[in-house]
Protein backbone atom coordinates (compact mmCIF):
# COMPACT_ATOMS: atom_id res chain seq x y z
CA UNK A 1 0.00 0.00 0.00
CA UNK A 2 1.67 3.15 -1.25
CA UNK A 3 1.22 5.99 1.50
CA UNK A 4 0.03 9.49 0.15
CA UNK A 5 3.30 12.25 -0.10
CA UNK A 6 1.33 13.80 3.18
CA UNK A 7 2.13 10.77 5.03
CA UNK A 8 5.76 10.23 4.16
CA UNK A 9 6.32 13.66 4.86
CA UNK A 10 5.20 13.68 8.90
CA UNK A 11 6.48 10.38 8.85
CA UNK A 12 9.75 11.13 7.55
CA UNK A 13 10.02 14.39 9.59
CA UNK A 14 7.45 14.04 12.35
CA UNK A 15 6.97 17.03 13.94
CA UNK A 16 7.08 17.69 17.64
CA UNK A 17 8.28 14.76 18.43
CA UNK A 18 8.98 14.47 22.19
CA UNK A 19 7.75 14.46 26.18
CA UNK A 20 6.58 17.58 28.05
CA UNK A 21 6.61 17.67 32.03
CA UNK A 22 3.42 15.54 32.88
CA UNK A 23 3.35 16.43 36.51
CA UNK A 24 3.20 19.98 35.08
CA UNK A 25 -0.20 21.69 36.10
CA UNK A 26 -0.12 23.23 32.90
CA UNK A 27 0.66 20.07 30.90
CA UNK A 28 -2.73 17.84 29.69
CA UNK A 29 -1.27 14.52 28.99
CA UNK A 30 -3.48 12.06 26.46
CA UNK A 31 -2.43 8.27 26.38
CA UNK A 32 -3.90 5.90 23.78
CA UNK A 33 -3.54 2.59 22.02
CA UNK A 34 -4.80 0.31 19.68
CA UNK A 35 -4.78 -3.34 20.57
CA UNK A 36 -5.17 -4.67 17.55
CA UNK A 37 -2.08 -3.04 15.65
CA UNK A 38 -0.16 -2.75 18.66
CA UNK A 39 0.12 0.83 18.56
CA UNK A 40 0.63 3.21 21.70
CA UNK A 41 0.53 7.31 21.76
CA UNK A 42 0.95 9.78 23.95
CA UNK A 43 -0.16 13.18 22.90
CA UNK A 44 0.68 16.19 25.57
CA UNK A 45 -0.26 20.12 25.62
CA UNK A 46 0.56 22.85 27.19
CA UNK A 47 -2.07 25.34 27.96
CA UNK A 48 -1.80 29.03 28.97
CA UNK A 49 -3.52 30.43 32.23
CA UNK A 50 -5.84 32.23 29.33
CA UNK A 51 -6.61 28.25 27.80
CA UNK A 52 -4.74 28.54 24.62
CA UNK A 53 -2.47 25.41 23.55
CA UNK A 54 1.41 27.42 23.93
CA UNK A 55 3.09 24.02 23.22
CA UNK A 56 2.55 20.07 21.87
CA UNK A 57 4.50 16.86 22.16
CA UNK A 58 3.85 13.51 20.49
CA UNK A 59 5.27 10.32 20.78
CA UNK A 60 3.99 7.52 18.56
CA UNK A 61 4.71 3.84 18.34
CA UNK A 62 2.85 2.59 15.20
CA UNK A 63 2.42 2.80 11.48
CA UNK A 64 3.08 5.56 9.96
CA UNK A 65 -0.20 6.48 9.53
CA UNK A 66 -0.56 6.66 13.50
CA UNK A 67 2.88 8.33 13.23
CA UNK A 68 1.23 10.74 10.95
CA UNK A 69 -1.73 11.61 12.39
CA UNK A 70 -0.24 12.78 15.60
CA UNK A 71 2.11 14.78 13.83
CA UNK A 72 -0.57 16.36 11.96
CA UNK A 73 -2.68 16.96 15.48
CA UNK A 74 0.30 18.67 17.16
CA UNK A 75 0.92 20.97 14.46
CA UNK A 76 -2.81 22.05 13.96
CA UNK A 77 -3.43 22.46 17.70
CA UNK A 78 -0.80 25.04 18.90
CA UNK A 79 -2.49 28.42 19.12
CA UNK A 80 -6.01 26.84 19.30
CA UNK A 81 -7.55 26.98 22.55
CA UNK A 82 -8.53 23.91 24.47
CA UNK A 83 -12.50 23.99 23.76
CA UNK A 84 -11.21 24.42 19.93
CA UNK A 85 -8.75 21.98 19.85
CA UNK A 86 -11.08 19.22 21.52
CA UNK A 87 -13.32 19.90 18.39
CA UNK A 88 -11.05 18.22 15.94
CA UNK A 89 -12.38 14.99 13.66
CA UNK A 90 -10.83 12.25 13.28
CA UNK A 91 -12.67 12.30 9.23
CA UNK A 92 -10.66 16.04 9.16
CA UNK A 93 -7.30 14.42 9.58
CA UNK A 94 -7.87 11.14 7.38
CA UNK A 95 -8.94 13.74 4.73
CA UNK A 96 -5.80 15.87 5.13
CA UNK A 97 -3.85 12.86 4.69
CA UNK A 98 -6.00 10.80 2.37
CA UNK A 99 -5.68 7.99 4.63
CA UNK A 100 -7.31 4.72 2.56
CA UNK A 101 -9.94 3.30 4.69
CA UNK A 102 -7.65 0.04 6.32
CA UNK A 103 -5.71 3.18 8.17
CA UNK A 104 -9.09 5.18 9.28
CA UNK A 105 -8.27 3.91 12.81
CA UNK A 106 -4.99 5.72 13.15
CA UNK A 107 -6.70 8.98 12.75
CA UNK A 108 -9.50 7.77 15.22
CA UNK A 109 -6.29 7.36 17.67
CA UNK A 110 -4.95 10.40 17.70
CA UNK A 111 -8.79 12.53 17.82
CA UNK A 112 -9.10 9.92 20.97
CA UNK A 113 -5.44 11.54 21.92
CA UNK A 114 -5.97 14.92 21.75
CA UNK A 115 -9.41 14.88 23.58
CA UNK A 116 -7.80 12.59 26.13
CA UNK A 117 -5.19 15.41 26.71
CA UNK A 118 -7.53 18.14 26.96
CA UNK A 119 -9.58 15.94 29.12
CA UNK A 120 -6.79 15.28 31.81
CA UNK A 121 -5.61 19.29 31.45
CA UNK A 122 -9.71 19.52 32.57
CA UNK A 123 -9.32 16.85 35.29
CA UNK A 124 -6.04 18.89 36.63
CA UNK A 125 -7.53 22.45 36.82
CA UNK A 126 -10.86 20.96 38.34
CA UNK A 127 -8.49 19.58 40.97
CA UNK A 128 -6.31 23.28 41.49
CA UNK A 129 -9.39 25.24 41.51
CA UNK A 130 -11.17 23.35 44.17
CA UNK A 131 -8.30 23.01 46.08
CA UNK A 132 -7.63 26.64 45.32
CA UNK A 133 -11.48 27.34 46.45
CA UNK A 134 -10.77 25.09 50.44
CA UNK B 1 -28.12 -47.32 14.56
CA UNK B 2 -31.28 -46.52 16.19
CA UNK B 3 -32.02 -42.65 16.91
CA UNK B 4 -31.43 -43.06 20.48
CA UNK B 5 -27.79 -43.58 20.53
CA UNK B 6 -27.38 -41.75 17.27
CA UNK B 7 -28.20 -38.29 19.90
CA UNK B 8 -25.96 -40.10 22.77
CA UNK B 9 -23.10 -40.17 19.82
CA UNK B 10 -23.98 -37.19 18.68
CA UNK B 11 -24.44 -35.07 21.70
CA UNK B 12 -27.07 -32.82 19.85
CA UNK B 13 -29.64 -32.72 16.83
CA UNK B 14 -30.11 -35.47 14.44
CA UNK B 15 -30.48 -34.40 10.85
CA UNK B 16 -31.02 -36.94 7.78
CA UNK B 17 -28.69 -38.51 5.52
CA UNK B 18 -28.74 -36.74 2.19
CA UNK B 19 -27.58 -40.13 0.46
CA UNK B 20 -29.24 -42.99 2.38
CA UNK B 21 -32.36 -41.01 4.07
CA UNK B 22 -31.13 -42.41 7.64
CA UNK B 23 -30.79 -40.70 10.55
CA UNK B 24 -27.46 -39.07 10.99
CA UNK B 25 -25.63 -37.08 14.45
CA UNK B 26 -25.99 -33.60 12.99
CA UNK B 27 -22.13 -33.28 13.97
CA UNK B 28 -20.70 -35.98 12.46
CA UNK B 29 -18.76 -35.81 9.06
CA UNK B 30 -19.70 -39.23 7.68
CA UNK B 31 -23.07 -41.18 7.79
CA UNK B 32 -22.26 -44.19 9.89
CA UNK B 33 -25.14 -46.29 8.16
CA UNK B 34 -23.81 -45.61 4.33
CA UNK B 35 -20.92 -43.73 4.84
CA UNK B 36 -21.71 -40.44 3.20
CA UNK B 37 -19.79 -37.08 3.69
CA UNK B 38 -22.17 -35.10 4.79
CA UNK B 39 -21.86 -31.28 4.56
CA UNK B 40 -20.74 -29.69 7.32
CA UNK B 41 -22.73 -28.98 10.80
CA UNK B 42 -23.63 -25.68 12.19
CA UNK B 43 -21.39 -26.53 15.42
CA UNK B 44 -19.34 -24.27 17.18
CA UNK B 45 -15.28 -24.91 16.77
CA UNK B 46 -14.88 -27.13 19.65
CA UNK B 47 -17.82 -29.74 18.87
CA UNK B 48 -16.38 -30.04 15.53
CA UNK B 49 -13.57 -31.06 17.11
CA UNK B 50 -15.25 -33.13 19.37
CA UNK B 51 -14.07 -31.91 22.47
CA UNK B 52 -15.05 -30.21 25.38
CA UNK B 53 -15.33 -26.43 24.99
CA UNK B 54 -12.63 -25.22 27.77
CA UNK B 55 -9.79 -23.18 26.81
CA UNK B 56 -6.99 -25.90 28.52
CA UNK B 57 -7.45 -27.66 25.33
CA UNK B 58 -5.16 -30.47 25.28
CA UNK B 59 -2.88 -30.14 22.19
CA UNK B 60 -2.38 -33.75 21.69
CA UNK B 61 -6.45 -34.44 21.51
CA UNK B 62 -6.46 -31.88 19.63
CA UNK B 63 -3.80 -32.94 16.97
CA UNK B 64 -5.34 -36.25 16.90
CA UNK B 65 -8.80 -35.32 15.97
CA UNK B 66 -7.98 -32.71 13.15
CA UNK B 67 -5.28 -34.95 11.37
CA UNK B 68 -7.41 -37.49 11.86
CA UNK B 69 -10.52 -36.11 10.30
CA UNK B 70 -8.28 -34.63 7.88
CA UNK B 71 -7.09 -37.68 6.08
CA UNK B 72 -10.57 -38.98 5.98
CA UNK B 73 -11.42 -36.38 4.04
CA UNK B 74 -8.14 -36.34 2.05
CA UNK B 75 -9.68 -34.95 -1.72
CA UNK B 76 -7.63 -38.72 -3.47
CA UNK B 77 -10.60 -40.64 -1.28
CA UNK B 78 -12.97 -38.50 -3.16
CA UNK B 79 -11.52 -38.34 -6.77
CA UNK B 80 -13.97 -41.00 -8.15
CA UNK B 81 -17.16 -39.82 -6.12
CA UNK B 82 -19.73 -37.34 -7.22
CA UNK B 83 -19.50 -33.87 -7.46
CA UNK B 84 -22.08 -33.32 -4.70
CA UNK B 85 -19.91 -35.63 -2.21
CA UNK B 86 -16.48 -33.75 -3.39
CA UNK B 87 -18.36 -30.42 -2.76
CA UNK B 88 -18.87 -31.43 0.67
CA UNK B 89 -15.67 -33.15 1.76
CA UNK B 90 -14.17 -29.61 0.56
CA UNK B 91 -16.36 -28.24 2.83
CA UNK B 92 -15.63 -30.54 5.27
CA UNK B 93 -12.12 -30.12 5.01
CA UNK B 94 -12.41 -26.04 5.17
CA UNK B 95 -14.59 -26.01 8.52
CA UNK B 96 -12.05 -28.42 10.06
CA UNK B 97 -9.11 -26.07 9.21
CA UNK B 98 -10.68 -22.91 10.54
CA UNK B 99 -11.72 -24.58 13.87
CA UNK B 100 -8.07 -26.34 14.08
CA UNK B 101 -6.57 -22.85 13.33
CA UNK B 102 -9.16 -21.02 16.13
CA UNK B 103 -8.60 -23.70 18.95
CA UNK B 104 -4.71 -24.63 18.40
CA UNK B 105 -3.54 -20.38 18.95
CA UNK B 106 -4.00 -19.59 22.54
CA UNK B 107 -4.99 -15.98 21.76
CA UNK B 108 -7.40 -16.97 19.05
CA UNK B 109 -9.04 -19.24 21.43
CA UNK B 110 -9.19 -17.26 24.30
CA UNK B 111 -11.08 -14.81 21.68
CA UNK B 112 -13.16 -17.15 20.70
CA UNK B 113 -14.39 -19.07 23.89
CA UNK B 114 -15.00 -15.16 24.88
CA UNK B 115 -17.61 -14.49 22.02
CA UNK B 116 -18.80 -18.30 22.85
CA UNK B 117 -19.84 -17.43 26.19
CA UNK B 118 -21.52 -14.35 25.25
CA UNK B 119 -18.66 -12.07 26.24
CA UNK B 120 -16.96 -9.33 23.93
CA UNK B 121 -13.95 -9.27 22.56
CA UNK B 122 -12.84 -5.79 21.34
CA UNK B 123 -13.50 -4.91 17.75
CA UNK B 124 -10.75 -4.52 15.58
CA UNK B 125 -9.12 -1.17 15.11
CA UNK B 126 -10.53 -0.21 18.11
CA UNK B 127 -8.85 2.40 20.48
CA UNK B 128 -8.04 1.86 24.09
CA UNK B 129 -7.90 5.07 26.49
CA UNK B 130 -9.47 3.27 29.88
CA UNK B 131 -6.58 1.30 30.37
CA UNK B 132 -3.69 3.17 31.50
CA UNK B 133 -1.73 0.84 33.53
CA UNK B 134 -1.29 -1.22 29.90
CA UNK B 135 -0.82 1.42 27.94
CA UNK B 136 1.92 3.05 30.13
CA UNK B 137 3.27 -0.21 30.21
CA UNK B 138 3.64 -0.78 26.62
CA UNK B 139 4.59 3.04 26.02
CA UNK B 140 7.63 1.87 28.82
CA UNK B 141 8.77 -1.39 26.61
CA UNK B 142 8.67 0.26 23.64
CA UNK B 143 10.85 3.19 24.47
CA UNK B 144 13.21 0.80 26.24
CA UNK B 145 13.05 -1.01 23.11
CA UNK B 146 14.03 2.27 20.49
CA UNK B 147 17.08 2.55 23.04
CA UNK B 148 18.33 -1.15 22.90
CA UNK B 149 21.72 -1.22 21.08
CA UNK B 150 22.97 -4.98 20.96
CA UNK B 151 21.32 -8.07 19.78
CA UNK B 152 21.66 -9.29 23.77
CA UNK B 153 20.08 -6.37 24.57
CA UNK B 154 16.96 -6.73 22.35
CA UNK B 155 16.91 -10.30 23.25
CA UNK B 156 16.80 -9.53 26.96
CA UNK B 157 13.16 -7.33 26.30
CA UNK B 158 12.33 -10.39 24.39
CA UNK B 159 12.63 -12.86 26.91
CA UNK B 160 10.73 -11.43 29.69
CA UNK B 161 7.83 -10.16 27.04
CA UNK B 162 8.12 -14.13 25.92
CA UNK B 163 7.67 -15.19 29.59
CA UNK B 164 4.94 -12.67 30.10
CA UNK B 165 2.72 -14.12 27.60
CA UNK B 166 3.28 -17.13 28.82
CA UNK B 167 1.77 -16.11 32.27
CA UNK B 168 -1.09 -15.02 30.47
CA UNK B 169 -1.75 -18.30 29.26
CA UNK B 170 -1.70 -19.23 32.47
CA UNK B 171 -3.83 -16.45 34.09
CA UNK B 172 -6.68 -17.31 31.20
CA UNK B 173 -6.62 -20.45 32.02
CA UNK B 174 -7.60 -19.19 35.83
CA UNK B 175 -9.67 -16.28 34.01
CA UNK B 176 -11.77 -18.91 32.14
CA UNK B 177 -11.99 -21.89 34.73
CA UNK B 178 -13.80 -18.89 37.24
CA UNK B 179 -15.79 -17.66 34.08
CA UNK B 180 -14.50 -14.20 34.43
CA UNK B 181 -14.75 -13.22 30.84
CA UNK B 182 -13.87 -9.33 31.30
CA UNK B 183 -10.69 -10.94 33.06
CA UNK B 184 -10.32 -12.82 30.13
CA UNK B 185 -10.70 -9.95 27.81
CA UNK B 186 -8.20 -8.06 29.28
CA UNK B 187 -5.86 -10.81 29.46
CA UNK B 188 -6.24 -10.85 25.52
CA UNK B 189 -5.77 -7.46 25.11
CA UNK B 190 -2.32 -7.34 27.09
CA UNK B 191 -1.44 -10.50 24.54
CA UNK B 192 -1.83 -8.68 21.49
CA UNK B 193 0.25 -6.03 22.61
CA UNK B 194 2.98 -8.57 23.72
CA UNK B 195 2.53 -10.32 20.50
CA UNK B 196 2.93 -7.48 18.61
CA UNK B 197 6.14 -6.05 20.80
CA UNK B 198 7.78 -9.46 20.45
CA UNK B 199 7.47 -9.19 16.41
CA UNK B 200 9.20 -5.22 16.63
CA UNK B 201 12.03 -6.93 18.86
CA UNK B 202 13.08 -9.87 16.22
CA UNK B 203 12.59 -7.11 13.48
CA UNK B 204 14.80 -4.73 15.55
CA UNK B 205 17.50 -7.17 16.22
CA UNK B 206 17.43 -8.58 12.56
CA UNK B 207 18.54 -4.54 12.06
CA UNK B 208 20.89 -4.82 14.96
CA UNK B 209 22.34 -7.94 13.49
CA UNK B 210 22.60 -7.08 10.16
CA UNK B 211 24.98 -4.00 11.33
CA UNK B 212 27.56 -6.01 13.35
Amino acid sequence: MAYSTKVVDHYENPRNVGALDKSDVAVGTGLVGAPACGDVMKLQIKVSADGIIEDAKFKTFGCGSAIASSSLVTEWVKGKSIDEAATIRNTEIAEHLALPPVKIHCSVLAEDAIKAAVNDYRAKHAVGKAKAAE
Amino acid sequence: MNEAEATAAGGGAISTCWSCRGPVAGDSIFCATCGAVQPPADVDHFARLDLTPTFDVDADSLDRGYFDAQRRLHPDRFATRTPRERAFSQLQAVSLNEAYETLKDPLRRADYLVTLKGGEVAPEGCSLVNEQELLHEVMERREELAEADSVAAVEALEAAASDDFGRCIAALSTAFACDDLPAAARLTTRMRYLGKYIEECRSRRTRLGRHT
